[in-house]
């Protein structure tokens, strides 16, 4: 079975991603930021909603990597390493080439944090 | 995926399944449209003259004729009926084709009809049975009908006929039968319903389901009338007559249309449903059947 890659295309570029490759996506204004796990960050001209959209109609169930926090993040559930709700620091992380700090609401963490539980019984 | 909204306090997994919504609503309702039309249709176009009986429908039977394994057992008693000294019905019971049938045979009788709502407690009434049907929608009676000499009905919608005219029962089928005129002219009785049987052949008639049925019989000359104990179809009902030796035979109201026969001791015996019907028909009919009053020795 052949990969699935995430496909973000404009009129004048591509970008062709495997989902495990993203470790989130923050929102920037009218544009989004890709963050990959080699560390580089790329500029995408598109609305986190829009990406959020091309994820679940492109990705299918494995978009279940990705969770939607609140209005300016995506994040790759895989990656996530250090939840602390009262300091709203959600620590994205593989260990061993990178670690990104990133924020959300704590209800939102909250929430993050039971869904991880939750997963983690079954 | 449309773009939903969402607040900075919640999270979403993106690649969760909604939950699916029903999409066949335009359907559903194409299907209540096309339902609600259809009781339309068939409450505006179906056929008015549909009879007290018509709602009975089951499941056309069919005549096997290899399972004619018993004769009638019905004979005449004439002698019975003098030594009785006054008019009785005579029942007996046999079976035709597995068909279960009554045979009621008057002694001594003088037929007529009657219209209205029957007095129970007459005892001069010895027998009678619903004669003809009534519409559905209006509540006349169904085809032509004639009572001591004057026609509350006309009308060809169905080829039977019995008329009673001074004494004299004739059951035939015919399109047109004078005996209509001579009826009204001689104060007579005159009534239409199915034909069952014509000159010893059986005749189809378009009726579907099953239910108990009653015939009014010529047989070699002498009147019968015949009720199945169980719910036939018309064709097996029929053929059960031919196969009786019934020269004519037309249909009387079966199912539970109420009605009794009183023996030589003067027992009644009832048939059908005792209750009055829930819609009340002002035009329901009789064959009744009184005491000749005079029994030739």
């Amino acid at each position: 079975m052949l990969k699935k890659y995430l496909i973000i295309s404009t009129a004048t570029d591509l970008v062709r991603i495997a989902p495990d490759k993203i470790v989130f996506i923050s929102s920037d204004g009218n544009y989004c930021n890709l963050v990959q796990t080699d560390n580089e960050t790329r500029l995408l001209t598109f609305q986190l909603g829009q990406i959020e959209t091309m994820i679940h109609d492109q990705l299918g169930t494995d978009g279940l990597l990705f969770i939607r926090i609140g209005r300016g993040l995506i994040i790759n559930r895989n990656y996530i390493y250090y939840i602390n709700i009262q300091s709203q620091k959600l620590i994205l992380s593989d260990v061993v080439r990178f670690t990104h700090t990133v924020s959300a609401s704590k209800d939102a963490l909250k929430q993050l944090k039971e869904l991880i539980e939750k997963e983690a019984k079954v | 995926m449309k773009e939903k909204d969402i607040r900075d306090d919640e999270i979403r997994v993106i690649g969760e399944e909604e939950k699916p919504k029903f999409k066949g609503w335009k359907w559903l309702l194409l299907l209540l449209v096309g339902i609600v039309v259809g009781c339309v249709l068939y409450t505006v176009l179906k056929p008015k003259e549909k009879d007290q009986e018509s709602e009975e429908v089951v499941e056309q039977g069919y005549y096997d004729p290899a399972t004619v394994v018993e004769q009638p057992a019905v004979k005449t008693a004439l002698a019975k009926a003098a030594d009785v000294g006054h008019g009785f019905i005579e029942m007996a019971d046999t079976t035709i084709n597995d068909i279960p049938l009554k045979v009621y045979i008057p002694h001594e009788m003088r037929f007529s009809l009657f219209v209205g709502t029957i007095d129970r407690n007459d005892p001069s009434i010895l027998f009678a049975t619903q004669a003809a049907d009534v519409r559905a929608d209006n509540g006349g009676i169904v085809g032509a009908f004639v009572l001591e000499g004057e026609p509350l009905a006309w009308g060809l919608s169905k080829k039977g006929y019995c008329a009673i005219i001074n004494d004299t029962v004739t059951v035939g089928v015919a399109e047109n039968s004078p005996l209509f005129e001579e009826a009204t002219e001689r104060g007579g009785y005159f009534f239409r319903q199915f034909p069952l049987v014509d000159k010893g052949q059986l005749v189809e008639n378009d009726v579907k389901g099953k239910s108990v049925r009653r015939a009014l019989c010529d047989r070699n000359g002498e009147l019968l009338v015949v009720e199945t104990l169980t719910p036939e179809s018309f064709h097996d009902f029929a053929q059960a007559l031919v196969d009786l030796g019934v020269d004519n035979a037309i249909y009387l109201i079966g199912s539970n249309a109420y009605g009794w026969a009183t023996d030589a001791e003067g027992q009644r015996h009832p048939f059908g449903c005792p209750d009055p019907p829930k819609k009340k028909w002002k035009n329901i009919s009789y064959l009744v059947m009184k005491d000749k009053g005079k029994i030739t020795k």
